[in-house]
């Protein structure tokens, strides 16, 4: 087996780790600084990477260093201890004079999605734009495929509700 | 299959995750349910919106500030070596005296070589010679630069455009490089002659790539991409079925 090396193993999933991070703290400054410290964190635990799939563990440290930054701010809000099935959260930072979709689409949806708690908003990113498998989100999240599967709909369910005028009008084609 | 029971499904359907059994009953309930169409296609339209969003490319800062860390060939010259000779005793017909296990050993080794070809181009930002949908126009470009002419298709009726091609190598010998695309990730495809008959079939995840390797007549073929495998799976079957 040759020698893992950084630049090869890592580097090309830069973009996904970028993309992630982005979508998890919704802005680019906090988006680099999260990717840097993970790229450092994951320079130092090189060695624990097994060969098999680096995109998953790179996104894995990204995460973990997201959290522990918030943990730091002390903005931590208890993650992943609520009940699935009576989940009633507000969603984030989107008011009711906000749903009144005025803007561009790609504005819209970009908004919308942003605007969902952020256990539905990962799940949003890297299933449909990073294009991941359940198996391979819920390895990233830590949780079972079932719940990877049952945040997807919940989020879904959301978003159409967020963004139904547009979906409905999108549909002749 | 009842409404109830294919609501519980839908994501997992949308996504396909079902194992080939639930798939096609929930085909089959949709068939016959107007509202349950009118859900999918809500769940579809919703996915195309969410990935219209345009795409957080790292920046080049960034980049530029992590490019900082220690450079080494990952192939080793002995890697190189085997896989060298095994392609070499393939051209020769000479592969039925080859152990098994050295066999593996190289075709891991052309994998790995494959992977790294595809990343480079990547990240030298080198995918292209020729920059084209058109199959007709990227097949003949190969005319007079290779020994063999590549099977080229257009897939974007399976939502697998051709984006153009360029010259590569695998193993140091001269390949057809062919890009696809879906969404943001790029798929390469490298053809080359190989002479053995057996019909050497690989498929690995190495790096967060998935591989793929098939043999069609007498050209080896080897699909590259951080598409998940799935993607992948569909991508293989489509190029082969518009191909052969």
């Amino acid at each position: 087996m040759p020698r893992l090396n950084f630049e090869d193993v890592v580097v090309p999933h830069l973009d996904a780790a970028f993309n992630y991070a982005r979508w998890l703290t919704k802005n680019d400054a906090d988006a680099e600084d999260v990717v840097q410290d993970a790229t450092i964190r994951a320079l130092r635990f090189f060695s624990s990477l097994r060969n098999d799939d680096a995109r998953a563990w790179l996104l894995t440290i990204v995460r973990n260093t997201w959290y522990g930054r918030l943990a730091q701010q002390g903005h931590l809000q208890p993650v992943g201890v609520y009940d699935e099935m009576t989940d009633n959260r507000r969603d984030e930072g989107l008011g009711p004079e906000a749903l009144v979709l005025q803007q561009q689409t790609v504005e819209q949806v970009q908004r919308a999605v942003e605007s969902l708690p952020v256990d539905f908003r990962e799940v949003i990113a890297l299933r449909e734009i990073e294009g991941l498998s359940y198996k391979e989100i819920a390895a990233i999240v830590g949780v079972p495929i079932g719940t990877v599967m049952s945040r997807l709909s919940r989020a879904r369910e959301r978003l159409l509700r967020l963004l139904g005028p547009v979906v409905s009008t999108g549909e002749s084609a | 299959m009842n409404c109830h029971e294919f609501e519980r499904i839908l994501d997992a359907y949308v996504d396909d995750e079902l194992d080939p059994a639930d798939a096609a009953a929930a085909a089959d309930h949709i068939e016959g349910c107007a509202a349950c169409r009118r859900r999918l296609a809500s769940r579809e339209s919703l996915g195309r919106l969410v990935r219209s969003v345009p795409y957080h490319a790292a920046p080049a800062r960034l980049r530029t500030a992590i490019a900082s860390a220690p450079r080494r060939s990952r192939i080793t010259p002995t890697a190189l070596a085997a896989a060298a000779v095994v392609l070499l005793a393939a051209t020769l017909g000479g592969a039925a005296g080859f152990r098994a296990r050295q066999t593996s050993q190289a075709t891991a080794a052309v994998a790995e070589n494959v992977v790294n070809q595809h990343v480079s181009a990547l990240m030298r930002d080198r995918l292209f010679d020729v920059r084209s949908s058109n199959e007709h126009t990227v097949k003949p470009w190969y005319q007079g630069k290779l020994d063999f002419s590549p099977p080229v298709a257009d897939l974007t009726s399976a939502d697998f455009p051709l984006i153009g091609g360029r010259l590569d190598s695998v193993a140091g010998r001269p390949a057809a490089a062919l890009v696809y695309q879906r969404r943001e990730h790029v798929i390469n495809v490298f053809v080359l002659p190989t002479a053995g008959r057996a019909a050497i079939v690989d498929e690995r995840s190495i790096r967060g790539f998935q591989e793929r390797h098939w043999t069609q007549k007498d050209l080896s073929l080897w699909a590259v991409s951080d598409l998940n495998d799935r993607e992948l799976h569909d991508f293989v079957r489509a190029f082969e079925s518009a191909t052969h």
